[in-house]
């Protein structure tokens, strides 16, 4: 039995990707997960992104929890939008933080929590706010595919 | 040299003739995806293809979400950045900073006069549209030998000319800068971008404006250490300068140097480097008192003396 099966249940709240480091990202309807690589289309997944030149296979989707988006307004007046966080899905009822090594279903792709995502300065560069000590300990979660395939924008996210 | 995912990739996309040996580079995206946004006097470092890293001024409307405009006037006694940079044709792919501002505008201005002298123009192109959007007081001084040396005159006629004073040396119309200094009102803010002498005179006749007098000096508008150091590299010998305004990191880089990074501020510790000799300027955010005794951090860190010796 699956202690942590029927806990909680998430919705995919944004999809987002660019194609090279520090260019804005876009907010999309779907994203393709291709298993051993990446988003298609992310910069991640071509070798373009900031930390490109260290391969980490457990980088190859990002996760963000629009509550601490919610957060950083509420607490700090900061707003920061769903495409300010660089991460590839913006989620809505997901303890991110709790899913290092766990499986979780992204509509009908299957991903893995390999670690917590730690800020860097160069959000600041980007956004032109001083976000960084703000989001230490709640930046998101670096995942890789287990089942890959096509996510939607809406799909529920439902632990595995 | 700078790896192409540290640094924005742009490709010259247009280039226009704006006055004799004055041409203006439109910068786009390779596959034309949004550009980074910027503010009204900001400017990008441009890594040329010989290894020069030159700051250019934005001079397009911020609302611009697609390109990076810089003009650029051929400097024969100059460093080389701008007559290497005349040299590029469309196509030609550069990598870049993002856009960093040490001219903005004023916020609370009652009225934002502006001097600029000959290419000095440039961060005030930037800005116009945007104070006509605010529809805020605004008056520009545009200062060069003649009418036709105006970088972008053409552009500044289209603004409401009333707004515009040209003054042509060779027509003998100088701007007598103290003069009009003298007559700011109380809540007038002083934007000067021009050349050195022009700089100093504006900062000489300004000491009463206090924050209102702001003044962007060619190439010397980087952000980071507030002093020049030197960096003495124990392994290899390499003596590296730390220029004011520059940070640590990017002075390794600059020259070569590759040190591991991640977070870039100072919390990842992934830089962490041991220096030999020398007093740190620390800055990270987590490491020990014991660990700095003999690390430091050059993401974020500097030096409170002339030369830190690394263990590189």
């Amino acid at each position: 039995m699956k202690a942590n099966t029927h806990i909680w249940t998430g919705v995919v709240e944004g999809l987002h990707l660019v194609p090279r480091s520090f260019l804005p990202m876009r907010t999309m309807d779907n994203l393709s997960f291709v298993k051993g690589q990446g988003i298609a289309g992310d910069r991640y997944s071509s070798g373009e992104g900031f930390y490109s030149d260290r391969p980490e296979e457990g980088r190859q989707v990002t996760l963000f929890e629009v509550e601490t988006l919610e957060a950083l307004w509420r607490d700090h007046g900061v707003r920061l939008m769903p495409e300010d966080h660089r991460r590839n899905i913006t989620t809505r009822g997901v303890p991110l933080n709790h899913l290092v090594g766990r499986r979780f279903s992204v509509g009908d792709v299957v991903l893995e929590g390999t670690r917590l995502s730690t800020p860097c300065r160069h959000i600041e560069q980007i956004t032109g706010k001083e976000i960084f000590t703000l989001l230490l300990n709640r930046s998101g979660l670096h995942a890789r595919i287990i089942e890959p395939g096509e996510a939607f924008t809406g799909d529920p996210i439902r632990p595995v | 040299m700078a790896k192409s995912i540290h640094r924005l990739s742009l490709v010259i996309a247009a280039l226009q003739e704006v006055a004799p040996g004055v041409r203006a580079f439109t910068l786009t995206d390779p596959e034309d995806w949004p550009l980074p946004p910027f503010t009204a006097g900001a400017h990008i470092d441009l890594h040329l293809p010989s290894g020069r890293i030159r700051q250019f001024s934005l001079c397009n409307d911020p609302a611009d979400g697609n390109r990076y405009v810089v003009t650029v006037q051929g400097e024969a006694h100059g460093r080389g950045g701008s007559l290497e940079m005349l040299a590029l044709g469309p196509g030609t792919e550069l990598l870049a900073s993002l856009p960093r501002n040490t001219f903005p505008l004023a916020e609370d201005a009652g009225r934002h006069v502006m001097v600029a002298g000959g290419i000095g123009l440039t961060p005030f192109l930037s800005m116009i549209p945007v104070l006509e959007r605010a529809s805020a007081d605004w008056h520009l001084h545009a200062c060069a030998r003649a009418a036709e040396a105006v970088p972008d005159g053409g552009r500044l006629v289209q603004v409401a000319t009333e707004r515009v004073t040209q003054h042509l040396s060779d027509s003998g119309s100088r701007l007598d800068l103290p003069a009009l200094i003298a007559g700011l009102g109380p809540h007038d803010h002083l934007y000067v971008c021009g050349p050195e002498r022009m700089i100093v005179q504006a900062l000489e006749a300004g000491t009463g404006l206090g924050e209102r007098l702001h003044v962007e000096r060619f190439g010397t508008t980087v952000t980071g250490a507030t002093a020049a150091y030197e960096l003495e590299l124990a392994r290899s010998g390499q003596r590296i300068a730390v220029a004011a305004g520059q940070g640590m990191l990017d002075a390794l880089r600059a020259a070569g140097v590759e040190v591991p990074s991640s977070c870039e501020g100072g919390v990842c510790l992934e830089c962490k480097t041991r220096y030999l000799s020398g007093t740190p300027l620390h800055r990270d955010l987590l490491m020990s008192e014991i660990d700095r005794q003999s690390y430091v951090t050059p993401c974020v860190s500097g030096c409170s003396g002339g030369r830190l010796m690394l263990d590189l």
